[in-house]
């Protein structure tokens, strides 16, 4: 698992790449929950996640009420067909604000 | 297959998935159906290697089998756990309400039976075993099979 971020004006660019599982998700959450400061917008780029779980859902919970809590914002990018379905099943998918590419994502930002 | 035996630590979750996917490949399965399996899977073993061993103070390990019937790829997991019966958790009644409001836990288990064509748990001696069915039927013939019985 690799976590990148790079933050520009408002804006702090999240690089996940690697399958996200209970052992995983621990580093994820430790390293992206703190990103969420005020009013700051977060695109989270997962185009590079072939694999989350139910340990990744949970990770995304935390850090949508985090973003929430601290007037932020936040768009997820690059989900796949999979990682959608899962979060369809849960009721994940309609609270996040989704796009396909970092382009129309920050878009959705701005 | 010839069965796997990994230690009840997260860090072979990745071993499990890897196992799992072999299994789904020698299945040929599709691509969404591997996937929902390796999740199913990947649920229950976390459940194990967490509850029944980590926090129940115990070391132990998972031994997985992978089975190819007529109809079906079959994978098993098995631990030394205190009985644990995953088809008896509650199926989660919030999955419709703002994630404000949401608990955090639950969803393994419900993913987990959700992601499979059938589910089954059984106490064997001391052992629990998860044991996961997955139909080999392909898209192409469901719609075969539809196609006839229309006819």
């Amino acid at each position: 698992m690799k976590i990148n971020n790079l933050t520009i004006e408002e804006v702090t660019l999240i690089d996940l790449a690697g399958n996200v599982d209970a052992n995983t998700a621990l580093t994820i959450q430790e390293k992206v929950l703190p990103l969420a400061q005020t009013g700051r917008k977060i695109l989270m780029d997962m185009t590079k996640v072939p694999y989350m779980s139910s340990a990744g859902l949970r990770v995304l919970l935390l850090l949508y009420r985090q973003v929430s809590a601290k007037d932020g914002r936040i768009v997820l990018v690059g989900l796949s067909e999979e990682i959608q379905d899962t979060m369809s099943v849960t009721g994940f998918l309609d609270f996040f604000t989704t796009r396909e590419t970092i382009q129309s994502g920050l878009e959705a930002l701005n | 297959m010839e069965p796997l035996t990994v230690v009840g630590s997260l860090n072979s979750l990745a071993a499990i998935a890897e196992y799992v996917m072999a299994a789904a490949e020698a299945a040929r399965l599709d691509k969404k159906v591997s996937y929902k399996l390796r999740l199913a899977v990947d649920e229950i073993a976390t459940n194990i290697i967490l509850h029944s061993y980590q926090e129940a103070g115990r070391s132990g390990v998972l031994d997985l089998l992978a089975e190819f019937d007529e109809q079906a790829l079959i994978i098993s997991i098995e631990d030394t756990g205190d009985p644990y019966d995953p088809t008896k958790e509650p199926t989660p009644t919030d999955l419709d309400q703002p994630l404000e409001q949401r608990q955090l836990g639950g969803l393994g288990v419900y993913l987990a039976i959700h992601s499979v064509d059938k589910f089954i748990y059984e106490r064997v001696g001391n052992k629990n075993r998860n044991t996961f069915f997955v139909k080999y039927k392909s898209k192409k013939s469901q719609e075969d099979e539809s196609n006839s019985q229309n006819l």
